[in-house]
């Protein structure tokens, strides 16, 4: 009994570090030659770009929905007037990140386990090495950078799209005019403290998640990608396995960052 | 009669249900006339029973004697279990080595391990004189440029075009401009006898097994290594298009000379292509010697082996 807990213990810290390792040696490879810039822009495009619509969709409706709930809770201590504040802050310091991170870890993640994992499976990997070529150079490392400077461009957009949302409520049922609403707006992200005099700490929240988000979401895809076996059955499950442990670790890493940066950013 | 419970003639039932299944005769058939053309060369070969390339090469590879290109020694090789136990063979300059065996005996480990995908947990093996199993992760990448790679399912990678695929080595480690580049990816699909203008910007998924296989063969020599190495190259391939495959690792020895190591459960075609063969079985090496040697041996497993042929 207690030899097999003893071995399941090893397989997962033997499993932890391969993944410290293989992170190690995606973000080494940034910084040395050869460097794949073809792969590195087609993987933006496909994880930027290509995000863009769900990213957009659920951006928006997450601040209608926002505007609407906080509407009928507001009305009744008559501060309809917040309305614009309380979008603001939950869209840029809460759910923009986490929204488009789970939104990313679903599509993106999914893709890069699916991607590799066949690869995997399909001796490509194997085909790489022989031909010279580092898997991890060509494959993981533009995933990567990819996720790091798109996720945080994603997830300014997302924001964008639900205050805009929140707004647009604000006008069509709340009567709140739009000009007004943008202000509280402004209030809010001034309201939330500077940090060298001109960059609003709402801004440090909401941009060092999504990067951190980016880095979970493509190492922990091309992880479980580049393990996989056991035939397309194993490709299936490195997928599952990909957004189901991106996503937990999204919103895990995301509170303790959250207590990180409210200990060290004070409003 | 399971499938015609009213007892009509089924051939004339089915006829009349599928019409469209009765191939038409000015339906184009699925397979290139590129296909069929080496197909016909095959069969004139094979029919008019050509020498096999294996005697010239055998004449080469005794007079250059002197330069193992390959050597594995003593190698000791377990996963859970072992695998290998005390593995040795090597393969001279121009030589092409068949290693068969059963299915699960470790035979695809071998060519692993002569890459450096894998390590030994005892023993060396050398390649060009140059022992690989101490070198590091870039070293090893380096050694692997001097050697061609078939594998069982090609794999070509699926996301590139053909094109892509053979100029890849070419794009990774030689400086070697555009031009020259498709001159030389036209001339590796011309060698496997492919027609590069039809087929240079199909992705992988449009061709056939056979074409897909002399694919990989044309990206595993595009880099003109002195070594080609092949995982099952005629396994899941029809009999012709297997003939297809050996008649070109034969040509490959024959016009470039480069040294092979194949893996194969086909006997027929290592028969024909290799001029040595080694056996595996119960993880060792149970026979290692020319085609010759092994029809006349007397070993019970070896005839066992051999069965049908």
């Amino acid at each position: 009994m207690l030899e097999r807990f003893n071995e399941a213990a090893k397989r997962q810290v033997h499993s932890l570090q391969e993944f410290f390792v293989l992170s190690g040696k995606a973000i080494g490879f940034a910084f040395s030659r050869p460097f794949y810039r073809g792969d590195l822009i087609q993987q933006m495009d496909e994880i930027g770009v290509k995000s863009l619509p769900i990213v957009l969709l659920t951006g928006f409706f997450t601040g209608m929905v926002l505007a609407l709930q906080s509407s009928v809770q507001l009305k009744t201590f008559g501060a309809t007037m917040y309305i614009g504040r309380l979008v603001a802050a939950s869209m840029i310091r809460e759910l923009g990140p986490v929204l488009a991170g789970l939104m990313v870890a679903g599509r993106v993640g999914s893709g890069i386990a699916a991607q590799l994992g066949s690869m995997r499976v399909t001796e490509q990997i194997d085909a790489l090495n022989t031909l010279g070529t580092d898997p991890i150079r060509k494959l993981v490392t533009p995933r990567v950078l990819a996720a790091l400077i798109m996720v945080p461009t994603l997830t300014v957009i997302n924001d964008f799209a639900g205050i805009l949302g929140g707004s647009v409520i604000c006008a069509a049922y709340v009567g709140i005019p739009t000009s007004l609403y943008w202000r509280t707006v402004f209030e809010q992200i001034a309201a939330g403290g500077f940090i060298f005099k001109y960059l609003p700490n709402d801004f440090i929240h909401g941009l060092l998640k999504p990067f951190v988000f980016g880095g979970i979401i493509s190492l922990v895809g091309c992880n479980f990608g580049l393990k996989t076996t056991g035939g397309t059955e194993g490709v299936g499950i490195a997928t599952t396995r990909t957004v189901v442990t991106a996503s937990i670790l999204i919103l895990v890493v995301d509170y303790f960052i959250t207590q990180v940066l409210l200990a060290f950013l004070p409003s | 009669m399971t499938d015609n419970p009213e007892g009509g003639r089924p051939s004339d039932d089915r006829r009349q249900a599928n019409p469209e299944d009765q191939v038409a005769p000015n339906t184009p058939i699925r397979r290139g006339d590129d296909d069929l053309r080496v197909r016909a060369a095959i069969r004139n070969e094979l029919a008019i029973d050509a020498p096999t390339a294996t005697q010239e090469i055998r004449a080469v590879a005794k007079r250059e004697a002197a330069h193992k290109v390959i050597a594995l020694e003593h190698v000791y090789l377990a996963f859970d279990e072992p695998v290998l136990n005390d593995v040795s063979f090597d393969a001279l300059e121009g030589e092409t080595i068949a290693v068969a065996g059963e299915s699960g005996t470790g035979k695809s480990t071998i060519l692993k391990l002569l890459l450096r995908l894998l390590v030994p947990d005892k023993g060396q093996v050398y390649i060009d004189g140059e022992e690989i199993t101490k070198l590091n992760f870039a070293d090893a990448l380096k050694v692997r440029q001097k050697m061609g790679m078939v594998f069982q399912g090609a794999a070509l990678f699926d996301s590139m075009t053909v094109f892509e695929n053979v100029a890849y080595p070419l794009r990774e480690h030689t400086k070697l401009n555009d031009d020259e580049i498709e001159a030389r990816v036209r001339e590796k699909l011309d060698f496997v006898d492919l027609d590069p203008d039809k087929i240079l910007e199909q992705l992988p998924s449009d061709l056939s097994g056979g074409m897909r296989k002399r694919v990989g063969i044309a990206r595993g020599m595009a880099n003109n290594p002195k070594i080609m190495l092949y995982d099952e190259p005629t396994s899941g391939l029809d009999p012709l298009t297997t003939a297809t495959i050996t008649h070109l690792i034969i040509k490959l020895q024959k016009e470039l000379g480069v040294t092979s190591v194949v893996v194969t459960h086909d006997i027929r075609s290592a028969f024909r292509m290799s001029t040595k063969i080694a056996v595996l079985n119960e993880k060792k090496i149970c026979f290692f010697g020319t085609p010759e040697e092994m029809a006349a041996s007397d070993d019970r497993y070896l005839r066992d082996f051999l069965g049908g042929y």
